[in-house]
Formats: structure tokens, C-alpha cells, sequence
């Protein structure tokens, strides 16, 4: 068996991952090159294109330290890269240019690749979006448009007619288990990631206009709706008639309004106050 | 500018180029002897060249595909020869695989570009591969003033159409070529590993009297293989083969490999290194 012809066929395969997912799923398209899969361990050289893309993607290691950290102890590198390789070769996408790009490329892939009732593989989806928020948000600059249409702030309770918006820029996640518990576990040499408690969270990642602080903050499932909603444009009467129906604003509605403006994560506008440029 | 000496009887201590891997080389003055950094990083980056104002280089190379049929173009090589030359290197480290490789074509149908490769491959350990590497060599020696050695490479499977062991394919290489070797130490458990061979054993088949430099990285296993991994430290089984390599050889200089990670700890960092000139006895 000629070594360069045996180079090529290797070279094309890791060249194209996916080429040799085809050749594991159809023997004869190898065959038509002069080697048949017994000949070659086509699972192992396709880890090892896997490899290759893992290692292009060191540059977000310091970003997302924990989520590499978690994939290295839940053995999952190889098939995630692997996986990964095969996908950008037979969509012919290429690797973005930055490490935002190429970190919400890898978790995008990662969303449909991991399975929801794998336990690990849902600890990695809260710890990836975990880290890619603190990313977004460290590197985001917070541009407020709204602050130039808005009516002076509202200082009073809130009422049918506020308009609740966020102060700074916010992710909000809803997590089947608190990332920080994961992260405090893989600090472990072994880690003990069996005993964490899978209890579902709700996240807001928040970052204020006026600092590059970023605050990580529970929220019950209301304040959760409210912050996904108040983007300096819905009403609390039109928050309350989505949740609930009906004409009136549900008090606890109101509460929990009156609760994130406390905390600084809102302010209040009055809509029909607002003024024209 | 800095500049590498490399007396006989003396190991100099290196870190291979990474994020971090400056700064900690200025916070720890006298600590770190040199850094070894890819040509290929320099051609994309050239200010690293002032790396070297502060701290002496030492170049590694994956561009000559030293085991492969398809050569590099001759002003990569060019360019090799010149940066080795402007940088005072030492010698040139390079894979003994290959990177570049003849274009797939079916029977009947004209073949495209070569497929070249961003990563080194472990190649067909056989004769044929023997007889190209040392027709290689031969012509990078003529392009390249300055000293070659070679680098085992990482063997994840058997290359189809292989005849040889790993070791074998070294010993086979460096009994016909004017070389000395890298020995990334790593790589050589890798193969061991995934081949079955006892690393103890096979280790002191190689022509250690030829090694100028050693590797040391850490490495993983997952899916059953063990991969190469500059993320995490040297297990103790690279030590172990390392104070076994000691015993019969003296090399010029040896570089850890924990250079994929910013997040690599700085305090495993130093304590390896004090373990290695503790093990060289120059702690």
C-alpha cells in the first residue's frame, strides 16, 4: 500500500471530516480510492480532524476556561470537535474570525448537538451559556438608545402606563442547574459533578451602563418574564395582558416591577410621555 | 538581542510560545532560559521577532512536511532558512510527518491542488517513508544552513500500510540521516499507548546519544485514544520516561509544551520546572 497514496486519502479526510463520516457510512466511496475501512481506523482519524479543530479554538480557552475544563473531565472533546469538524466541512462554514464569533458559532452547534436528557451534556449547555454571557457582556459597550426618546424617568409606583426598561444591558438563561455550583465542583481535582443539585435557576446576567461590573442575579420566574419583555417599549398593562389576560394589571405584576426598580436592573418611563426627535 | 548558547553537558530550559508564556517568563527572571516559538506564528505575527530584545528563541517548525510527498514551496523554505539564520536558532525542530499530501482524484478524473494540512500528521511507518524523509533532509540541508532535528510524532492509529513500530521508524530515519532528534516525550507515551508497547522498554531502543532536545506536555485520553494535550501538565508517567532518557542522555535543552492554555496555572508552571532542573540536577 503506497504511503503516498495512503497520505492523500488520510490528508483528504482530515482535510474534510465529513468526508469520512461518508466513507464510514458508505465503505465503497473509500473503496473507489483503493483501501477499504478495515485498512484504516476511519473513527480514529476522524477524532483526530476533531482534534485539530479543539486545538483552533484554544484562543477562547481564556473565555470559557470552565466549559473546556468540564469537556476535558467529561471525556467529551474528541466527539463534540470531531462532531463539530464534520459540520463546518459539510456546510462549508468556515471558523469565525473572533473569539466572539467562534464561541456563539461552537454553542450554537452545541445546542442542537447535545442531548437534553444526558445529564453532563446539560451541565455543559448552562456552563457554556454561563461563560458566553459573562463574555458578551465584559466585552459589550452599552450604547442606550432609549435614553435619548425616553421621557424623564419615572420616579413614582408603577401603574398601567409604565414602561419599564433595563438599565445597562442584561442576558438572562434559564438553567436546569446554577453554573456556579458546577464551577465551584470542577475546581475539584475529581470533580463531584454526581452530587450537584439539579435544581432549574433563572439567571439575569447584568451589566449597568455605568460599570464594567457584571452582577449575576436569581430571579423567580416573573421577574424573569418581566426582564425578557422590558425593552423600553411594552407597557406594564401590555406585560400583564401577555401573562395573564384581562384589562387589569395583575398587583403582582406591579410588585415585582416595583422589586427590579429597587434592585437598579429597572427604570421606569411613562409611554405617553414620550417625546419625539 | 538575545541568543541561545547551547554548551555540551548543560540543559537549557524552555517554554514553547503561548498566551501568558512571555509575562511569565519577564515575572520570573532567570527561570526560563529561552522560548521556542512556531516559524509558522512568526510569518502571521513578525513583531514577535522582538520577543528575542528580551529572551532568547529557539525555532520549531511544522511548514517542511519532512515526511511527506509533496514538498513545501521553496519560498516557505526560503523563509525557514532566513528566519533561523536572523534568529541565531540553534537548530530548526520539525516534525517528523507530514503536512502537505497529493490531491484525492478517482480513477479517470484530473486531480486538484494538494490538500495541505494547519497540523502535522504521523505518517506511514514503512521504508517508503524512510527513503522520502532521508531524500528530503537531504534537500532541506541543502537549502538550510543551520542544524536540523527531528520530532517523534503523536501515532493515534496505525497508519495503513505501516511495517515498522514507531521506534523502529526513528531508529531507521536517524541511521540515515545527519540529524539529531526532538524527543517530545509526550508524543512518544501517545504512540506507546496506543499502540500497546511498554514506552519503558522501547524508549531505550532509540538512539538517545542523538537526542538535542526534549518535549514534555501533558496528554489525555477520551474515546479510548490518548491525544496530545498542551492544556494540562505532564503526567507522571512523561517524568518517569524522562528520568529514564536522563540516564543514558544529556540534552542540549528541553522545553515544556503548556502553551494552548492562558489559564494554565503559573504555579504548575514553576513547579515543573524546578522538578526538571532538580532532575538535571541543576535546581
Amino acid at each position: 500500500m503506497s504511503a503516498r497514496h495512503v497520505h492523500a486519502v488520510m490528508a483528504a479526510g482530515l482535510a474534510n471530516p465529513h468526508l469520512i463520516e461518508r466513507w464510514q457510512q458508505e465503505p465503497t466511496l473509500l473503496r473507489e480510492y483503493g483501501l477499504s475501512p478495515a485498512d484504516i481506523d476511519l473513527p480514529a482519524l476522524w477524532k483526530f480532524a476533531g482534534l485539530a479543530v479543539k486545538v483552533r479554538h484554544n484562543g477562547l480557552r481564556g473565555d470559557l476556561p470552565w466549559t473546556f475544563r468540564l469537556l476535558n473531565v467529561l471525556g467529551l472533546e474528541a466527539d463534540i470537535f470531531a462532531s463539530y469538524g464534520s459540520f463546518l466541512a459539510k456546510t462549508g462554514t468556515s471558523l469565525g474570525n473572533s473569539s466572539e464569533a467562534r464561541a456563539h458559532d461552537l454553542c450554537a452547534f452545541l445546542e442542537g448537538w447535545l442531548d437534553g436528557e444526558n445529564p453532563g451534556h446539560c451541565l455543559l449547555w448552562d456552563l457554556i451559556r454561563h461563560e458566553l454571557a459573562l463574555m458578551q457582556l465584559c466585552k459589550t459597550s452599552t450604547p442606550d438608545p432609549f435614553l435619548q426618546t425616553l421621557a424623564p424617568l419615572d420616579q413614582g409606583s408603577p401603574c398601567a402606563a409604565t414602561v419599564p426598561r433595563i438599565c445597562g444591558t442584561i442576558v438572562l438563561h434559564a438553567m436546569r442547574c446554577d453554573p456556579q455550583t458546577v464551577i465551584a465542583a470542577l475546581r475539584h481535582v475529581s470533580p463531584p459533578l454526581h452530587t450537584l443539585p439539579r435544581e432549574p435557576v433563572h439567571l439575569c446576567y447584568w451589566r449597568q451602563a455605568s460599570t464594567s461590573d457584571i452582577q449575576i442575579l436569581h430571579v423567580d420566574e416573573l421577574g424573569f418574564y418581566l426582564l425578557s419583555c422590558s425593552d423600553g417599549s411594552v407597557s406594564a398593562a401590555d406585560l400583564s395582558r401577555r401573562l395573564v389576560g384581562g384589562r387589569r394589571v395583575a398587583p403582582n405584576l406591579l410588585n415585582g416591577l416595583a422589586q427590579l426598580r429597587e434592585a437598579g436592573i429597572l427604570s421606569f418611563h411613562n409611554k405617553a410621555k414620550k417625546t419625539a426627535r | 538581542m538575545k541568543y541561545l548558547s547551547t554548551p555540551a553537558g548543560t540543559t537549557r530550559i524552555g517554554l514553547a510560545y503561548g498566551p501568558g508564556i512571555p509575562e511569565f517568563v519577564e515575572a520570573h527572571p532567570g527561570l526560563v532560559d529561552y522560548i521556542e516559538i512556531p516559524f509558522e506564528q512568526l510569518r502571521h505575527s513578525p513583531l514577535l521577532r522582538s520577543l528575542q530584545e528580551s529572551v532568547p528563541l529557539v525555532l520549531h517548525c511544522a511548514s517542511m512536511s519532512v515526511a511527506g510527498f509533496v514538498p513545501p514551496a521553496d519560498a516557505t523554505i526560503d523563509a525557514i532558512a532566513l528566519e533561523a539564520e536572523r534568529m541565531r536558532t540553534p537548530w530548526i525542530g520539525e516534525h517528523l510527518a507530514f503536512v502537505a499530501a497529493d490531491p484525492l482524484a478517482l480513477p479517470g478524473v484530473a486531480p486538484g491542488s494538494p490538500t495541505t494540512l494547519t497540523y502535522t500528521v504521523c505518517p506511514q511507518l514503512s521504508e517508503e517513508t524512510v527513503q522520502q524523509v532521508v531524500d528530503n533532509v537531504a534537500l532541506l540541508q541543502s537549502r538550510c544552513t543551520t542544524p536540523l532535528i527531528l520530532e517523534n510524532p503523536p501515532q493515534y492509529f496505525t497508519v495503513p500500510g505501516s511495517t515498522m513500530t514507531m521506534v523502529d521508524f526513528v531508529n531507521a530515519v536517524l541511521s540515515r540521516c545527519q540529524v539529531g532528534l526532538l524527543l517530545d516525550l509526550s508524543h512518544f507515551l501517545i504512540a506507546m499507548l496506543n499502540t500497546g508497547a511498554d514506552a519503558h522498554q522501547e524508549v531505550t531502543r532509540l538512539p538517545l546519544e542523538r537526542v538535542r532536545e526534549i518535549h514534555i506536555s501533558g496528554l489525555n485520553t477520551q474515546s479510548g485514544i490518548a491525544w496530545d494535550d498542551h492544556a494540562t501538565p505532564a503526567p507522571a508517567p512523561v517524568f518517569e520516561l524522562l528520568e529514564l532518557v536522563l540516564a543514558h542522555s544529556r540534552p542540549l535543552a528541553l522545553t515544556m509544551e503548556y502553551n494552548w492554555s492562558p489559564n494554565f496555572p503559573a504555579s504548575i508552571l514553576h513547579a515543573h520546572i524546578t522538578r526538571v532542573r532538580h532532575l538535571l540536577g541543576t535546581a
